[in-house]
This record gives structure tokens, sequence and C-alpha cells, in this order.
């Protein structure tokens, strides 16, 4: 059987870049996540949703290594998650709360670095590509303790967008963004998954969920799923 | 469909219920709260105050009993101190009893001198960073914000700064003299300059702080840093014969002129105090809460002894204040960038090398006050302090995983990187302190040159690793298994915060000190630095295990996938 160009990239696609079996999480007593099961093919958009508490940010802290889970897998193309092998910071761009700044380098330099760091081949052009995508150019030269809320949550953005990945984990993208950085950050991640990268989100964002998201999955008490599939 | 089907569905369906009437739940009624339309009465200060100590009072946790117990725990903790720093003071003075030369007495004078100009640069640097007046932020968000006055308020917090600034650098001050072999006059009249001096630059910054201006704080800063540097110069200066020991063995002829200085500070202390109890209504929040936060910042990064973040905290205002730099272009790729960036942050904070330079001085300085043993040490302290501005990028890269995650390296590739440049300058800091491990004293050399450049070698690594482990401590973990204390349960890592930084220092520094040969302590450093780079990551070294176990795995199913080729039929 010989198969054909568009074969080959569906199957491709539904190669799950991200595994995610049997997660449990608990801090003491309190059960956050039980049993909690995804898959997450290249080229899908996942949103979880759930009211605040449902577990949704510590899925994707479990995901990326942040915490570490009590029972269960997490495999990212076939290599289990840990938050110090260098072959998944390579293939993963996260933005969580937990990103941290150098606080003598300028906007402009963390990209810089970050991009070199990743080896691109021409980091300039990369990175002023990037820089006036997430409308940072007038603060290129700002220290990040002088930036806004917004322009943080936009800076964390942009590096995830000046480096290589084949999965993308966001806790709430949309936090702090206005309304134009909304409508941006849709476009930009509806593009993101149409070139074939794997997303990962937890939102509150409608617009989000509806231009973004191939899949929803909400979450319940204890990171039950209660609506939508994790597979 | 058969007969028996299709009365099993007949029966199945339910009859039509009647509709049942929609309840929709009542909103509760809304009621507002509006103030009376009265004239507000006038508050007084001291009221508002008490009102605060009533509700603190009501919020005690603690019995009497527990606090007893606690204030023996202080005071065993603090005869135990004394205990540990009467010894070493006793220990000083047997080292200083090879400082007989006239060149190395007539150094020593020069300490208390030294150090009134120092403490007088520390009250100055501490004022601008802290007020020196200072309100909470929950004073100026609640307080402040009402009709109140503010000069009532605050004139009770300049007492705490001014009885500080006077009382630590006169017995700093005291200390040192005593130790020096000064005569007791003159170290009665250093010790109230260096204490009154102090204590006149406070008033002085509270009341610029008033006049919102900072200039003359800042020349005065910098004139105060550069005299006390001049002095340590001097003292090694003298101590090595290459400065002529007259004007300092004259030293008593001085004592008229320090007793003027001091009666002239006092005087200026109390009319800059008047000055600016008349301006203390004036004011501003913004600069008085900024005070504040910083102290509530740091409380709370001294609950759990973190000295780090009291310094992240620290650099995190001076980033802001500055706001904005002129960006560079970075270089090479891959790791080569990061440690790019590291050379790249000397061109642009100039002012650490002050540090390092001044901590060059420490060896040449304890070698002139003949307190050769001990110099690994101290000159290693000295260095691990100087250093620590240097390991910007690895603080930031260790205190959260954020950015070290964003970068495709290992942890072990990241810390030894973010090591390289700080390496570098503790190679050049070894190669100049040598020649006071050698000995510079007029007395002659302690040790041959080949052991006095080991030393000096072994003594940088040390201050090396000393910044590196105090920048990459973690935090107290209240999640590990907590120590039982007098003062209730403690993780250990709060305990070992204390001392990090100077027990890598003390652990490699320890055989030359002991007489034993250097080599013990470079295992022990390549021991320290196998740790320090992290090559025990206990995740990493399972995951490369898992690759590893992968790969075979995956080898040996393609393996047993090869095809069987069957021989051909004949």
């Amino acid at each position: 059987m010989v198969y054909g160009w568009g074969t080959i990239t569906s199957m491709a696609r539904k190669t799950p870049v991200l595994k995610i079996a049997g997660l449990r999480k608990a801090f003491g007593p309190v059960v956050i996540v039980d049993g909690f099961n995804l898959e997450v093919a290249a080229g899908e958009a996942v949103a979880l949703t759930g009211r605040n508490g449902a577990g949704k940010s510590t899925v994707l802290r479990c995901l990326i290594g942040v915490d570490r889970a009590d029972e269960g897998t997490v495999e990212v193309n076939g290599i289990r998650a840990s938050e110090t092998n260098p072959q998944i910071r390579r293939d993963v761009a996260t933005v969580i709360d937990d990103l941290d700044f150098f606080p003598d380098l300028s906007v402009v330099e963390h990209l810089d670095l970050l991009a070199r760091a990743h080896g691109i081949p021409d980091p300039d052009a990369a990175v002023d590509e990037v820089l006036a995508e997430v409308q940072l150019v007038p603060q290129s030269g700002q220290l990040p303790g002088t930036l806004s809320s917004g322009q943080r949550r936009r800076l964390a953005l942009a590096t995830a967008f000046v480096r290589p990945r084949k999965l993308l984990v966001l806790d709430e993208p949309e936090q702090r963004l206005d309304t134009e950085g909304l409508a941006w950050l849709a476009d930009r991640l509806v593009a993101e998954r149409d070139r074939g990268l794997a997303i990962v989100m937890a939102t509150h964002e409608p617009l989000l969920v509806e231009k973004v998201a191939t899949r929803v999955v909400r979450l319940g008490d204890r990171g039950r799923v209660i609506e939508g599939s994790g597979e | 469909m058969s007969k028996k089907s299709r009365k099993l569905i007949r029966s199945g369906v339910p009859a039509p219920a009647a509709a049942e009437p929609v309840v929709v739940p009542a909103q509760p009624p809304r009621s507002f709260y509006f103030l009376p339309e009265v004239e507000p009465v006038s508050v007084d200060e001291a009221d508002l105050h008490e009102l605060m100590k009533l509700w603190r009072h009501g919020r005690a946790t603690r019995t009497i009993g527990q606090v007893l117990s606690d204030s023996y725990v202080t005071l065993f903790s603090v005869l135990l101190v004394g205990a540990m720093v009467t010894s070493t003071v006793i220990n000083a003075q047997d080292g200083m009893t090879g400082c007989t030369t006239e060149a190395c007495n007539a150094s020593r004078l020069l300490l208390p001198t030294a150090m009134a100009f120092g403490s007088f640069a520390l009250a100055l640097g501490l004022s601008r960073l802290f007020g020196p007046i200072l309100a909470s932020a929950a004073e100026g968000s609640w307080l402040m914000a009402a009709p109140i006055s503010r000069r009532r308020l605050l004139r009770g917090r300049l007492v705490l700064p001014l009885v500080a600034a006077f009382v630590v650098p006169l017995l700093l001050t005291l200390l040192v003299g005593a130790m020096g072999g000064m005569d007791w006059w003159s170290v009665a009249a250093w010790s109230s300059a260096a204490g009154f001096g102090s204590s006149a630059l406070v008033a002085l910054a509270a009341s610029e702080q008033t006049r919102e201006r900072t200039l003359l704080l800042r020349i005065l800063q910098t004139l105060a840093t550069v005299g006390a540097l001049a002095i340590g110069l001097m003292v090694v200066a003298v101590a090595g014969s290459w400065l002529p020991t007259q004007a300092v063995a004259e030293e008593s002829a001085l004592r008229p002129a320090v007793v003027v200085l001091g009666a002239v500070s006092l005087l200026a202390m109390v009319g800059l105090i008047v000055a600016t109890l008349r301006r203390l209504e004036l004011i501003q929040r913004a600069r008085l809460v900024s005070g504040g936060s910083l102290v509530s910042g740091m409380q709370g990064a001294m609950f759990a002894l973190d000295f780090g973040l009291i310094r992240d905290i620290l650099v995190e205002r001076r980033a802001m204040a500055k706001g904005h730099v002129r960006p560079t272009k970075g270089r090479g790729l891959g790791i080569t960038a990061l440690i790019w960036r590291d050379a790249e942050r000397l061109r642009r904070a100039p002012a650490a090398f002050l540090g390092l330079g001044v901590s060059l001085l420490v060896p040449y300085a304890v070698d002139a006050l003949r307190l050769s043993q001990l110099n690994p040490l101290i000159s290693g302290l000295a260095l691990t302090a100087a250093l620590v501005p240097f390991l910007g990028s690895l603080r930031v890269l260790t205190r959260t995983g954020g950015l070290a995650r964003s970068m495709p390296f290992k942890t072990t590739e990241i810390r030894t990187a973010s090591m390289a440049v700080p390496a570098v300058l503790a190679a050049l800091w070894g190669a100049a302190a040598a020649p006071a491990f050698v000995g510079i004293a007029s007395s002659g050399a302690d040790r041959s040159v080949l052991d006095g450049v080991s030393v000096a070698v072994i003594t940088a690594v040390a201050g090396l690793f000393g910044a590196v482990r105090w920048v990459t401590a973690g935090k107290a973990d209240y999640s590990a298994p907590m120590m039982a204390t007098a003062s209730g349960a403690l993780p250990p890592t709060l305990i070992f915060n204390l001392f990090r930084g100077i027990d890598m220092v003390a652990l490699i520094t320890a055989p030359v000190i002991l007489g034993a040969d250097p080599i013990w302590s470079a295992a022990l450093a390549a021991v320290v630095f196998i740790g320090l780079r992290g090559t025990f990551n206990m995740e990493e070294m399972k995951a490369e295990q898992e690759a590893a176990q992968r790969e075979m795995a995956a080898s040996k199913a393609a393996r047993s996938e090869k095809t069987r080729i069957p021989p051909p039929k004949r």
C-alpha cells in the first residue's frame, strides 16, 4: 500500500505529542486531581476549563514537571516529562505563573538570549518579529521590573514564541491582556495550531475556547472530566 | 418488529404529565448603607495608636510560658554566640602577638578611623535605602489618607534610626580600638565621634527626605566610602613599611580634633532633628511607604532566614529605580550566549568591581595585622561577599524553575556556564592576592612562593564556591521533616540558611588553616564543585537512565523485527 502525502501528514498529526495517564495529585488530605487522562496530538488545541480550584493549573504543573504527580505518567513525544530533561525543555514552551525575569536584562535582551540559547540561526530577525508582534518595541530597552502587568504577560508570551517548540502549555494566557491583545493571542494560537503545534491551555476566556480549542475538557471536583473527552 | 416488542414499547412510554409551574427564586431585598450627613469628629493620633495596640493585644497567640521558653532559647543563643565571639577575639589577640614591629603597631592605630568612616558610609547608605523615616504600606493607605497630623504620627519614628546609628558604630569602633591597642582616651574619642557622626548623618538624611532630595547624601556617602577605602589602603601600606609610621604613631595629637568632630556632630544632629520635625508635616507618603514596604518584604525574608531573598528585593528595587538600559546584542549560540550575557553584565554594573577591589585589600590587611594563619578564611569570606553580585544570572536561574525550563540545557550545563565569568574574576583575584599569602609584612614571608600561590588559589576557589552556594541555596522547605526545637518545629534548611556560603569557605580552607597540604583543600573543592553544579540531580539522572533504557529497548525491538528470509526452495 502506498501512502499519499496527505495521509502521512494526517497520520503524523494523530500521533500523540502529549499523553497523560492516571494522573493523581494531592496536597496532604486534599485530592486535587485523581485519575486524569489526556492525549493531545499535533495540530490539536485542548482547552481545560472548570471553576476555580478544579485542578486545571495543577494538571498543567504536573504536565511540565514543576509539581511531581503522586500517581500516573506524563509523556511528551514518548519521553517521560521531567522539568530538568533538556529534550523536554527543548520541545515544550510554557507560560505559567512561575516565569521569572533577569532584573538587569531589558525586554529585547531576554528574547535575544532565549533565541540564541535555542540556536536560532538569525536571532535578531526572530526577536524583531516577535517583539513587534507583542507590541513591546517601545519597551525594548525597559527592565522587566518597570513593565505593567499586561506588558509582563506579553513578554512571557513572547518568550514562548521566540523559540522552537512542539507543545505549548499555557495557564490562563488571557490574564491581564487587553481586548486587542486577547484577539491577537487567539489568532496567534490558531495559526500555531494550524502549523501542527499541540496546545494545552487552561482558560476561562470564551474567545479562546471557541476560536482556538479543537477539544474542550471541563474539569469538576478532583479534576474529574465532567464534559468533553481526555482522549 | 414483533407484536411482543410493540407491546413492550407501548407499555414503556410514560403518560404525558401535567406541566408544573416553574418556581423562580425570589431575589433577596438589597439595602445600601450611606454615612449619616454629619460632620466627622476630629481624631487624636494617640487614640488611633491605642486602638491598634488593643487589637494586637486581642490577637495574642502565645502564653507567657511559651514566651519565657523562647526568651530562654534566645538567652542561650546569645550566650553561645557571645562565647564564640569572645573566643575569636582572644584568638585574634593571640595572633596579634606577632605584631611587634613599629609599622605593624602603627597600622593598627588606623583601624578605628577606618571603622568611623565605614560607619558614616553605612549610615548614609541605609538611610537612603529605607528613608530613614518610614511607614508601613497599611499605615500609608489607612492612616495617611485620613486628615491627621503627619508630624504627630511620625515624630517617634526618628528615635530608633538615630539610636541605632549612635550605638552600633560606637560599639564597633570601641571593639576595634580596644583590640588594636589604642589608649582608652583615644578609643573613647573615636567611638563617640563615630556614634555622633553617624547619628548626625541619619538626621541629615531625614531632613533631606522631607525635601525629596538625595544629591547631598550621595556626595557624602561617596566621600565616606572613599575615606574608608583610603584608610584601609594606608593600614596595608604602613604595615608593609611602604609609608612612614611617624604620622600614625603621633595619633594622640589628633585626639582634640576628633573630640571636636564628635561635639560638632552632636550639635548638628540636634539642629537637624529640629529642622526635620518642622518639615515633617510636608513629608510625601510615597517616600515613606516605599521604605516601609521594603522593610516588610525584608522582614518576611528574615523570618525564613533567606538572605538571598533580601538581596533579591534590593536588586529588584535598584533595577526599578534604573528603569531603562541601552540594549546590547548577544553573541554566540547555545550555552555561549549565556556566558556572553554574563560578560556583558560586567560592563553594565561596574559598581560590583568596587566590592571586588575592597575584598582584594582584605588579604593584605589581614597579613599586615599578622593574622596570616586565618587569612584564607577571612579573605575567602570577603571574596564570597564580593562575588555574589557577579552571580546574578545563576541566582535567577536557580531561584525559580521558569527561566531554566525555557532553555534547552541540563541543569549542570546552566550552572557551570553561570559560574564561568565569576570564576575568571576569582582567578584574577587569586593572582593579585598571592603576594599577601606569601607575606608582605616587614616581619618577613610566611610561606614559600609556591605555597603562597597555592593558598591564594585555594582561597579564591573557596570564595567562589561560597558565593555559588550562597546564591543557589533553596528556600526553607516546610514540607520536609522538621526538627524539634524549643521554639517549635523548624525545617533543617532554615537553620542551614544561616551558614550557607560560610560553610563552603570554612570546609575548603580548613586544611590550609590547620597546616595540612593544600592538595587536601583542592580535593575538597573538587567534591564541592561536583555538588554545586547539580551533578547529583536525581530527576536528571532518572531521566537519563530512562532514556538509555528506551534506546536499548528500541534497538532490541529493531533486531527482533528483522525480516526472516526463508531458504530458497529446491
